[in-house]
């Protein structure tokens, strides 16, 4: 059987050992909202397995792309967003160039992933990222070491990015404060206690 | 030469200014010596990083990266860049808002707010995609400019996932086995070596990084073994979140793991800095978790 | 009484001659290839019985080969077509053969002789022939042909000919034909998988063709019947069968089933279980499509015989040192694997024979969507095509198993025949 997960939540893991598929566990919309953010017709799949036998993250989890391609086919909002091995997709994208049918199951997940984040469900590493930038324009800003090593190289200390310039960072905050996104990120690692 | 440049606004990212300067620093004078002229994009920010923000919210992702675009539209200049994340935002949502109108009205909506309109007048590159291309450089210019050819080092390439795949949404053709990055290295001197599962991700991506980082680790040891086994003594990418996934990720791996595998990591543009006589002191190779040096013994 | 003419010698076009010929009417047999018989002379085993294909082919071409009513032309195409049912003119051209058919005794002297090898495409290109040749053992005609593009005119083959058969100069030749009805039985061609990249056809040797299993696992064949690893000769132990390589694929533009490779990869690897029995093998699939009568009993012996059937296409195909892995997931459990088999056989889907287009627009008919020929009424007209007095039979219209083949075959018979009674 596939590597056993520990996430923590015995019902959940309870739930995902289940082969089996509920109607009740179904939402038709699910289908069609993924399908309009993926951009790809993911009823069209028919689990082939093509898309878990080029994933980088099967071998080494309980990861299954094809689940989740399942799950969207189905409509199975719950079972798709709740399950931790959603974010273990690195979006490399070969599952996508592999698919007969022609669908972008990576999209699929990017898909999903939005639609958790609508319920909360997001790993706190994704927030720190969206906080990062509010501050700065940069997930991974400058710090001292690097400003030294960029003058000795004739660098600028800072790069000629928000950095240089922060007047754009303000720019960078209205789009973010238009979708919430700050407030959004702020409030749910202030929940978890972050 | 200089009437002959081509000139594109440089779009930095993150992890190149911020943790690996030399590859900003190689790219803007390795690309001077073969007619390419980069310009600063004065501030562009984080492209945003396609997995932490697309991951969240594909809206804001479309937004914060056609901001970018707007820079340079403004600019009237295309954009070139030396990151696969990067292209992936900026490349991609710029191709997408060109295309979908509905989608480019919902993100001039946004940058209204910010006196931005999203015009799509200009085009994104990849540096190494310049450099391969032969009306804008070529291989053979690039062999041209090599000073210190990388004589008897064997290096392996790691495309990335973000520059060649969806291969629908690109332009790359087959991304099984692509050979074209390998003739660059070849220019350089240096002997381009193949290895199992060439075209695997680096594991550092769609936020698995920051989210599961033993799980991002084991594919990228999953990589190095394949590596040690056809004895490079350099990899190459053309992305310095790659980079940083295999330089950094070798020193988590001998942590996590216990296994030392010491393999150096160049950016292209480093390598063909020091192909084309810059000092690993130009560029800032010290920065690097892994030494170099083994690497540099055979060239220097 | 006019007469008739086939287009391609494969089972369906050689079935269809038979039968207008056993009605007194004389047939002109058109076949592009120095020998009829078309893909299932190639053929090992047909499913579901196990009869050796070219035993119960072989017997068809003979009889075809010496019935008094058929004209075979081999090594010819059909240029063009005029008029109407009842008065068509067709205007043939017959490529050059450099022999001479009538001086020639079939010695095989000229062929032992020939210091020049290449690949044979009969043998799916893993056996190699002289530039003289004959494409099999059963040849039909039984006479060789010179290959001008690979002969280093040598000069070996003049020589020792005893009928001086062998011709220097001879050039390609046209004829024209008054026939009543025409025959399309064009057959097929195959998918190249080297299209679908990650499974390393041609980058990897021991992964191969579904026909070029065929040729192997053939007594007649270029191993004698022995399976090998091209890479190094030795019997491979485990083997692999990935279906569904150009069939149901929307990205190659093969949407569809090819039907019969399901059957063909099941009988393959029963066949390696006779011989081998110790041998591993795995059918990766997407669905079993075992439809025909006594098809699904002969799935249940397969699997009875220790044959595994894994629901899931592995990603693709990665070479290692001295061997091969592939990633799959068993999507009836989720349990993800990795296969290491010695040999790869890739189920190749059917395609329209390459020259489909050309060859219909010439007849003035329609090709459907995937460039097979368009039948007039996919249910009640399968054989008809938009102009009467033009039919078509076989795999030039979809993918068929042999059985339909000949029924087509046999369908279309009647209805040329019927436009020569009724000129008559």
């Amino acid at each position: 059987m596939a590597t056993v997960k520990n996430y923590g939540d015995p019902q959940l893991e309870e739930k995902l050992k289940d082969q089996y598929f509920y109607n009740s566990d179904a939402n038709p919309n699910f289908t069609k909202e993924v399908e309009k953010i993926g951009d790809t017709l993911a009823h069209m799949c028919f689990q082939c397995g093509t898309c878990t036998g080029s994933c980088p993250s099967a071998p080494r989890s309980s990861y299954r792309i094809r689940r989740f391609m399942r799950r969207a086919v189905m409509g199975l909002e719950m079972e798709a967003l709740t399950d931790p091995d959603l974010w273990l997709c690195t979006t490399c994208y070969s599952c996508t160039d592999r698919c007969p049918r022609d669908l972008a199951p990576t999209d699929v997940i990017m898909a999903m992933r939005n639609l958790a984040f609508k319920l909360d469900i997001v790993p706190k590493n994704f927030l720190k990222t969206v906080q990062m930038i509010y501050t700065s324009g940069h997930g991974v800003p400058n710090n001292d070491a690097n400003r030294a090593a960029r003058t000795k190289l004739g660098l600028t200390a800072d790069p000629p990015t928000t950095h240089m310039y922060p007047e754009f960072i303000e720019g960078i905050q209205k789009i973010m404060h238009h979708y919430d996104l700050k407030e959004n990120a702020d409030r749910i690692l202030s929940e978890e206690g972050q | 030469m200089a009437e002959n440049m081509h000139t594109y606004a440089f779009f930095l990212g993150c992890i190149a200014p911020n943790r690996y300067p030399g590859c900003e620093a190689s790219a803007i004078a390795t690309s001077r010596k073969v007619g390419i002229e980069l310009v600063p994009l004065k501030g562009g920010s984080c492209c945003p990083a396609p997995g932490a923000f697309g991951s969240i919210d594909l809206n804001v992702w479309y937004a914060m990266a056609a901001r970018n675009v707007v820079l340079a539209e403004e600019m009237k200049t295309d954009i070139a860049l030396i990151c696969n994340g990067c292209y992936k935002s900026i490349y991609e949502v710029n191709k997408k808002l060109k295309e979908n109108d509905e989608l480019r009205d919902g993100v001039n909506e946004v940058l209204a707010e910010i006196d931005m309109e999203f015009k799509g007048s200009i085009d994104v590159w990849h540096l190494a995609e310049l450099y391969y291309d032969p009306k804008i450089c070529g291989v053979k210019k690039i062999a041209d400019s090599v000073t210190r050819p990388l004589t008897g080092t064997k290096v392996a390439v790691h495309y990335g996932c973000h520059l060649m795949k969806p291969k629908k949404e690109r332009h790359f053709g087959e991304t099984d086995n692509p050979m074209w990055i390998e003739e660059l290295v070849a220019a350089l001197g240096a002997e381009p070596v193949q290895y199992r599962n060439k075209m695997q991700c680096c594991g550092a991506g769609g936020g698995v990084r920051g989210y599961d980082i033993v799980h991002s680790l084991d594919i990228t040891n999953e990589k190095m073994i394949n590596l040690q086994e056809v004895g490079a003594d350099a990899l190459t990418e053309v992305c310095p979140f790659c980079q940083l996934q295999y330089d950094r990720g070798q020193v988590e791996i001998k942590d996590k793991f216990g296994i030392d595998y010491g393999l150096p990591v160049l950016h292209f543009n480093e390598m063909l800095g020091l192909a084309q006589g810059m000092s690993p002191d130009e560029l800032a190779l010290d920065l690097h978790a892994v030494s170099c040096e083994p690497f540099l013994e055979k060239i220097l | 009484m006019a007469d008739v003419a086939v287009i391609g010698a494969g089972v369906a076009g050689i079935q269809a001659a038979l039968d207008i010929a056993d009605h007194g009417i004389h047939v002109h047999l058109i076949e592009k290839s120095p020998s009829i018989g078309g893909h299932m002379a190639q053929l090992d085993k047909t499913f579901p019985t196990n009869d050796c294909s070219i035993c119960i082919l072989g017997p068809k071409m003979v009889s075809v080969a010496r019935h008094p009513n058929v004209t075979i032309h081999t090594c010819t195409e059909l240029e063009s077509v005029r008029g109407e049912v009842g008065h068509f003119t067709i205007r043939i051209r017959r490529y050059p053969r450099y022999i001479d058919e009538k001086l020639c005794t079939s010695c095989g002297d000229c062929i032992a002789i020939c210091p020049v090898e290449v690949y044979n495409s009969f043998d799916a290109g893993i056996g190699v022939r002289k530039a003289i040749y004959k494409p099999h053992l059963q040849s039909v005609p039984d006479i060789p042909v010179l290959d001008a593009g690979h002969c280093i005119e040598c000069g070996l083959c003049y020589d020792v000919c005893g009928p001086d058969a062998i011709l220097k100069v001879e050039e390609e030749t046209q004829a024209d034909i008054e026939v009543a009805s025409i025959v399309v039985a064009t057959g097929y061609g195959l998918f190249d998988p080297v299209k679908k990249a990650a499974l390393g056809y041609h980058a990897i040797p021991d992964v191969i063709t579904s026909l070029e299993f065929e040729r192997m696992i053939n007594a007649g064949g270029p191993t004698r019947g022995e399976v090998k690893r091209l890479s190094n000769g030795m019997r491979p132990e485990s083997i692999v069968f990935v279906q569904c390589v150009g069939s149901r694929d929307i990205t190659v533009d093969r949407p569809y089933c090819s039907g019969v490779c399901c059957m063909a990869a099941i009988k393959n690897a029963i066949l390696i279980k006779e011989k081998y029995p110790d041998t591993g093998i795995t059918i990766c699939y997407i669905d079993i499509r075992a439809y025909g009568k006594g098809y699904e009993e002969y799935y249940e012996r397969a699997k009875e015989m220790g044959i595994r059937f894994l629901r899931g296409i592995p990603g693709g195909v990665i070479m290692d040192d001295g061997g091969m892995t592939m990633q799959v997931e068993d999507t009836e459990t989720a349990d993800l694997e990795t296969l290491r088999p010695d040999l790869v056989v890739l189920s190749v889907g059917m395609e329209p024979a390459p020259g489909t287009a050309d060859l219909a627009e010439r007849l003035g008919i329609p090709l459907e969507e995937n460039g097979f020929i368009q039948p007039a009424d996919q249910k009640l007209g399968p054989v008809l095509t938009i102009r009467p007095g033009i039919y078509v039979a076989g795999t030039a219209t979809a993918p068929h198993d042999i059985p339909d083949c000949v029924t087509l075959g046999q369908a279309a018979a009647m209805q040329a025949y019927s436009d020569v009674v009724r000129r008559a």
